[in-house]
């Protein structure tokens, strides 16, 4: 018996220390990446300049500035008797973040439920898709303010300002959730789908014991997709509210003086870029946890 | 035989109709009987009056915002699949690349779209043609790839062993798998080069592209004006995804999924 489970115990020992081994190749890699894109940056740099090349755009320290000037102007700060820029664009980051988790969250969920009433009512599903695929055309910036002014007078006092941006957040998470996670509902195997209807099986149960689980890779590959609508929702919605808190206000800010100190501007952007690839990388791992794990349920 | 088909049509086209009549009445409805501020959310009926009344100015606008999202998609979509063949004629190359794919993909772009107006001039549509083509490249590149990687390998094998040439293979098993995925990601990307034309113009356009439009009738509280604008940039970007579906319909008529959606 002990012997059988030592037997069963010891590939996934392996894998595990496989894993390390991956997780720190991987670490490399982004490294080297990381290397070569500030390479790639500079030398592009030095080219366009020394050579004095104007296509697709005049390169100069204003343009593109040095990687170490960008890296320098996360200590300094961007106004005299301010703290360092990083302190303040991590507290902007916070305040982003917390816009966009909870658009995500809200979203997600409103796109899953969506999704389980469109695939269980072919009549709805009919009558309302064409309008949720035509609802991502709208250009979301272009209602963000109306969807400000018109949400935050009916918010309680602890979510105004950022609770506005979170719908705006929560309207880019749920299409791409309610997609995917439609087809995946609808992915079932047919063979299963017969044989739990040969047992007499109620709706609800083919749906939580058949139908979910087959959804769940095609929501998480929704979810990818979403974490990163979510950050970019929240930093679009900031923009037209003048909320000065998060990201969003930080660009529009510092675009105003790109001309005389560009590093704040690209400060920024390296900021916001790392806080959507942090969403993702959180889904991606959360991903992991959960789909893993489904095999041994259904086995 | 013959009433077959056009039941089939009612049947997918009746409960879509239902259902947006159900809604503008339902907006018309309420807006009217619980007295909502005209500013905060007009009725559809006005929207329809400010849309004909000022279709002078909104057309033009969005026809040039229009020109920048479809100069965008075309240059970004092209780069994505001229991206894709390349990488993914080499395999290591591709492996080594997709990470960086994946991470930029994550990236929320729109956030750049200050810097490509410094990069260009944000007058001129080349700075929101620049944004809209980045955005658009990076799905399709990536679903490109995706598809061109996911030919059976059986079916390869197949090919090899009727000494078919790489480029045949590649024309006969891999293209034709790599459509559908190409497709869906040409979908995303029409729907991504008109968001990306309009907010490049929110940090600053021509006076006559439609994101500035809106922004300015926004901005002074004309939201019947700047509704009628969003009509526009709506109807214009559901004419490109419409294209795009029919491109598709055209082009993958084998595969069940291009019947779907």
């Amino acid at each position: 018996m002990s012997n059988a489970a030592a037997v069963v115990r010891s590939p996934p020992a392996r894998r595990r220390r496989a894993s390390v081994v991956g997780g720190l190749a991987r670490a490399g890699l982004v490294a080297l990446v990381a290397a070569a894109l500030v390479g790639f940056w500079e030398l592009y740099h030095w080219v366009w300049v020394s050579t004095g090349w104007t296509w697709p755009f005049v390169v100069n320290d204003t343009s593109m500035p040095h990687v170490w000037t960008i890296y320098h102007a996360f200590g300094q700060p961007a106004q005299v008797n301010q703290p360092a820029l990083i302190n303040v664009l991590l507290h902007k980051t916070a305040f982003t973040a917390k816009e966009a988790a909870a658009g995500f969250g809200l979203g997600a969920l409103i796109g899953f439920a969506l999704a389980v009433v469109l695939a269980q009512v072919r009549l709805l599903q009919r009558g309302f898709l064409p309008y949720i695929v035509g609802s991502q055309t709208v250009p979301i910036l272009a209602i963000a303010p109306m969807v400000v002014l018109w949400v935050n007078p009916r918010l309680p006092g602890s979510l105004q300002g950022w609770g506005a941006v979170a719908v705006i957040a929560t309207y880019l998470t749920f299409f791409p959730v309610t997609i995917n996670t439609l087809r995946g509902l609808q992915s079932a195997d047919p063979r299963a789908l017969e044989l739990m209807r040969t047992y007499a099986a109620s709706r609800w149960a083919v749906l939580w014991k058949l139908r979910v689980p087959a959804s769940l890779p095609y929501l998480f590959s929704a979810l990818r997709l979403a974490a990163t609508a979510s950050v970019v929702g929240a930093i679009i919605g900031e923009l037209p509210t003048g909320l000065q808190d998060g990201l969003g206000g930080a660009i529009i800010n510092f675009n105003q003086y790109y001309s005389i100190e560009p590093q704040e501007l690209w400060a920024t952007n390296v900021i916001a870029a790392a806080l959507g690839i942090a969403f993702f990388v959180i889904v991606v791992l959360a991903e992991k946890a959960i789909v893993r794990r489904a095999p041994e349920e259904t086995a | 035989m013959t009433l077959r088909p056009r039941i089939g049509v009612v049947v997918e086209w009746l409960p879509p109709l239902v259902v947006f009549a159900l809604v503008v009445g339902l907006w018309e409805g309420l807006v009217r009987a619980l007295h909502v501020q005209q500013f905060l959310l007009p009725k559809p009926s006005t929207i329809i009056s400010v849309f004909w009344t000022q279709r002078h100015v909104l057309w033009p606008a969005g026809w040039y915002t229009f020109k920048e999202a479809l100069g965008g998609f075309a240059i970004g979509s092209g780069a994505g699949v001229v991206a894709a063949t390349v990488v993914g004629r080499f395999r290591t190359a591709g492996q080594a690349l997709m990470p960086i794919f994946i991470a930029a993909n994550a990236v929320p772009i729109i956030a750049f779209a200050p810097i490509f107006g410094a990069w260009f001039n944000p007058i001129q549509p080349q700075s929101k043609m620049a944004i809209a083509a980045v955005l658009c490249f990076l799905p399709v590149m990536v679903n490109t790839l995706r598809g061109l990687q996911s030919a059976r390998p059986r079916q390869v094998e197949l090919m090899r062993s009727y000494a078919a040439s790489e480029l045949e293979i590649w024309r006969r098993v891999r293209v034709p798998t790599a459509l559908p995925f190409l497709f869906t990601a040409l979908k995303v990307a029409s729907v991504l080069s008109m968001i990306g034309a309009i907010v490049g113009e929110y940090f600053g356009g021509a006076m006559n592209a439609l994101g500035v439009t809106i922004n300015t009738d926004a901005q002074i509280f004309q939201f019947d004006a700047a509704w009628a604008g969003i009509l526009v940039a709506s109807l214009l970007g559901i004419a490109l995804y419409s294209a795009v579906v029919v491109a598709e319909r055209l082009v993958v008529r084998w595969s069940p999924e291009a019947r779907v959606s």
